[in-house]
């Protein structure tokens, strides 16, 4: 086990700086939905509830002050169960040697950080008001062993397809979707690759092909 | 001095039909002679006939990267390793040894695997020694995988034909 | 059902068209299966990702700098402005201001490879409407456009030209004379294929009034870039939040007002105009100094201190094997690029390695609204539309 690891500074100063006009506008519409509220370089950031966040996307988006009307990018991040600030450990354990190590080792281990309690993924947004020119981001945590959410596709069709590229490559379920289906990765790839524990030497078995028109129609005829 | 927002110009509705396809076929006649009378006079081709000819290429062109040979035939190289870390794509294997001389250590073993380098320069930006630099060769087909692995006799050249490309270095990672 | 419907008599399925993943009128590999009521497109169904190479998961791997070469291959007709765009995230995880030399070469390299992507873009989509000359004339001016990055970093399409905090090198001598011959004769063969292509009948009628998308769809579906200018929005990142040096310089945006092909491509026309005014002012008012910043915590010593001193060669050692000091935190950056906003999300967790490197990337959301685009149209209307979505496949599928 390891020995106590020096603590990098935290992230988070002590006295949180007043909120900018835009925060202060999105905290009065959206009242307790917001979770907490951040400002790191220059970012607006908050993080609401995963129930909430059909909710809170479609105030963002009616409410005419803040008139959020492209969604700019759905993604995900796998924070292994870490707090969103990383309190990063400088040693990390490595499971192909067996010992402490410094971070980082060499370019072809991917060695994630010790997990944590929280919950694992992040469902990230950011929002860019074609109005107003303000730009938010939405954070979103969603456990491990039941990792699904509302879709916001209703809201912004963007959002269609990156939320597609986002159950393809980190296997989180937008509930509500119209057609979720993978879309960089064929139909047969098992696992979602961008997961910390998708080893990145992982192969995939070749599929057989089965010929012209086999696996057709990918999509049923509407 | 700011930028403005401006409207593009649509050209008229399609009323004229045929002037338009004409003043086309003008430009594309007067090419036609451009090209057909500079010809005679000597004009420079756009294209370059490529073995004949070259490519004029400009100082700071990144060709595959070579060891440099010091005058008495040792490379410069003392196996550091930091290219090795440097690189992008892991295409450099070193090996180091120890030897009697000054610089103490050399590389036994300096294999690049050309298939997977991507002529970045980073394992010349990384080197301490300016031992490692990017040449302008880039003809380095092959007929098979094993052929594009180069050792350290293939890659090490002479300090002296390497100099444009150490005087282009100096003052380009040179600070203050 | 749209265009009359099948007839339910005849009882036929719709036939059933694979366009692509290699199609010869498509610069770019994409599959759209389309359903087709004779003429008529019935259900486009746009299938990307036959590029996907795995960028984000290569770049958890790797080292901040040792991205960079990367991102030359997410958009491989404007590497600069990729390269440029992955840097300044991580300037501003870092909070680092550039010299004004280094934004300036950054400038012109933004708009050399603006210009190239927008003539290889009007080029190829020109040729897929079988006029085989202009194309010609844009990939010569391409190629003069390419000297000039040739001549900045030594590289024409795989650049690796911008650094954490400075560029790779500064420019070269006489670059000013070089690139006012260039250049002019570059904008000389713009202006033919202008000739050519602009007042084209056969030109005109593909282009004109066909993949249509209202302002409202454009914004929804998250479209930026020289479509969405073409739509009327006057959204240009260089103009509503100024990055570099763009405030102090002096040009326009155009914007069209019919959003359909032929405004898309008096656009990126225009623009390629524009981005020309612009080089010629930045090598006009182009300060000397350093084209590095003097940040230790990213920024590699210089080798002639490596070679001296004792403090720059263990530090050079440190920055190499441990990526350099990057504080935990997660950052959005984002610039016009040539398509349209390309943003990269960056969270770190301290260390040396980006824990994730996540591109916006504007073909993505660009080909997102192309299905609904096509639906109801002719078949002819796919080639057009998609030569002037501009779908670049290294960035789409990443
Ligand atoms: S040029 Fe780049 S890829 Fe090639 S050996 Fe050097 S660092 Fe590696
Ligand atoms: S960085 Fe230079 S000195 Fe070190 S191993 Fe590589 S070539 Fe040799």
């Amino acid at each position: 086990m390891p020995e106590n690891n020096p603590q990098p500074p935290t992230v988070s100063a002590a006295e949180p700086p007043a909120p900018s006009p835009l925060m202060a506008a999105v905290l009065a519409r959206l009242g307790t939905l917001v979770v907490e509220h951040h400002a790191d370089y220059g970012d607006d950031r908050i993080h609401v509830a995963r129930e909430n966040i059909a909710e809170v996307c479609r105030a963002l988006r009616d409410t005419p002050e803040l008139a959020f009307d492209m969604c700019l990018d759905v993604t995900a991040v796998d924070y292994f169960g870490n707090p969103d600030g990383f309190r990063a450990p400088e040693r990390i354990w490595d499971e192909n040697r067996g010992e402490w190590r410094i971070r980082p080792v060499s370019r072809h281990y991917v060695i994630p950080p010790p997990r944590g309690p929280e919950p694992r993924f992040a469902v990230v947004y950011h929002l860019l008001s074609t109005r107003h020119l303000h730009r938010l981001r939405i954070k979103t945590r969603v456990p491990e062993d039941d990792p699904t959410i509302a879709t916001v596709s209703d809201i912004w069709p963007a959002a269609n397809w990156l939320e597609r590229e986002t159950w393809d490559l980190y296997g989180i379920r937008f509930t509500g979707h119209p057609d979720l289906r993978r879309i960089y990765l064929n139909d047969e790839f098992v696992g979602h690759p961008l997961r910390k524990d998708y080893a990145k030497e992982h192969e995939q078995p070749l599929e057989e092909y089965m010929g012209p028109g086999a696996k057709e129609p990918r999509r049923p005829l509407s | 001095m700011a930028a403005r927002v401006v409207k593009v110009a649509r050209p008229q509705p399609m009323t004229r039909r045929w002037t338009p396809l004409l003043v086309g076929l003008g430009v594309a006649i007067a090419h036609f002679f451009r090209n057909l009378l500079g010809f005679a006079r000597g004009r420079q081709d756009f294209t370059v006939y490529f073995p004949e000819q070259r490519f004029v290429q400009p100082p700071a062109m990144r060709g595959m990267p070579v060891l440099v040979q010091m005058p008495n035939g040792k490379e410069r190289c003392v196996a550091c390793g930091l290219c090795e870390f440097a690189c992008p794509t892991n295409c450099i294997t070193i090996f180091p040894a120890e030897t009697a001389s000054e610089v103490e250590r050399y590389p036994e073993v300096f294999d690049i695997d050309m298939s997977r380098c991507m002529f970045c320069g980073l394992c010349e930006e990384a080197c301490p020694e300016e031992a490692i630099v990017m040449s302008r060769q880039v003809e380095i087909a092959c007929y098979s995988r094993r052929g594009s692995l180069w050792h350290k006799q293939d890659l090490l050249v002479p300090e002296a034909e390497l100099k444009p490309r150490l005087d282009y270095l100096r003052p380009q990672y040179a600070r203050k | 059902m749209l265009g009359g419907g099948l007839d339910p008599a005849l009882n036929a399925p719709p036939m059933r068209l694979q366009f692509g993943p290699s199609h010869p009128a498509t610069h770019g590999t994409v599959r759209i299966v389309l359903d087709l009521d004779g003429e008529q497109i019935i259900n486009a169904d746009v299938q990307v990702g036959y590029l996907h190479r795995g960028f984000e998961k290569e770049c958890e791997s790797g080292f901040y700098y040792q991205n960079i070469p990367y991102t030359d291959r997410l958009n491989y007709s404007s590497p600069i402005l990729c390269n440029t765009a992955y840097c300044m995230a991580v300037e501003k995880l870092l909070g680092i201001k550039t010299p004004e030399r280094c934004d300036y070469i950054r400038v012109i390299g933004c708009e050399l490879s603006r210009m190239a992507d927008h003539m290889l873009c009007l080029g190829s989509s020109a040729m897929e409407l079988a006029a085989f000359t202009p194309f010609l004339y844009l990939l010569e001016a391409r190629e003069l456009v390419l000297d000039h990055i040739d001549a900045m970093c030594g590289a024409r399409v795989t650049t690796n030209a911008v650094r954490i905090g400075g560029v790779y090198s500064d420019l070269p001598e006489g670059f000013r004379e070089f690139s006012r011959v260039k250049l002019d004769r570059a904008l000389e063969l713009v202006e033919d294929a202008h000739k050519i292509l602009t007042d084209n009948i056969v030109f005109r009628r593909r282009m004109e009034g066909t993949g249509y998308l209202s302002p409202e769809d454009l914004i929804a579906y998250g479209v930026t870039g020289p479509m969405l200018r073409a739509g009327g929005i006057a959204l240009d990142l260089r103009r509503t939040q100024p990055y570099l040096v763009y405030p102090q310089l002096d040009f326009d945006v155009p914007v069209g007002e019919h959003s359909d092909n032929f405004d898309r491509y008096l656009v990126r026309m225009e623009e390629i105009r524009q981005s020309r005014r612009i080089i010629a002012q930045c090598l006009e008012r182009i300060p000397t100094g350093p084209v590095n910043v003097d940040d230790p915590r990213c920024r590699w010593p210089g080798k002639n201190q490596v070679f001296g001193r004792m403090e720059e060669l263990i530090d050079q050692f440190k920055l190499v094997t441990e990526g350099g000091l990057f504080p935990p935190g997660e950052v959005y950056f984002a610039l016009e690029s040539a398509n349209g906003e390309i943003g990269f999300y960056l969270v770190s967790d301290g260390t040396g390695k980006p824990y994730k490197c996540r591109v916006r990337s504007p073909s993505f959301s660009n080909m997102s609204p192309l299905g609904h685009a096509l639906k109801g149209r002719q078949l002819a209307d796919v080639v057009p539309t998609f030569g002037m979505t501009n779908m670049i496949g290294g960035e789409c599928d990443r």
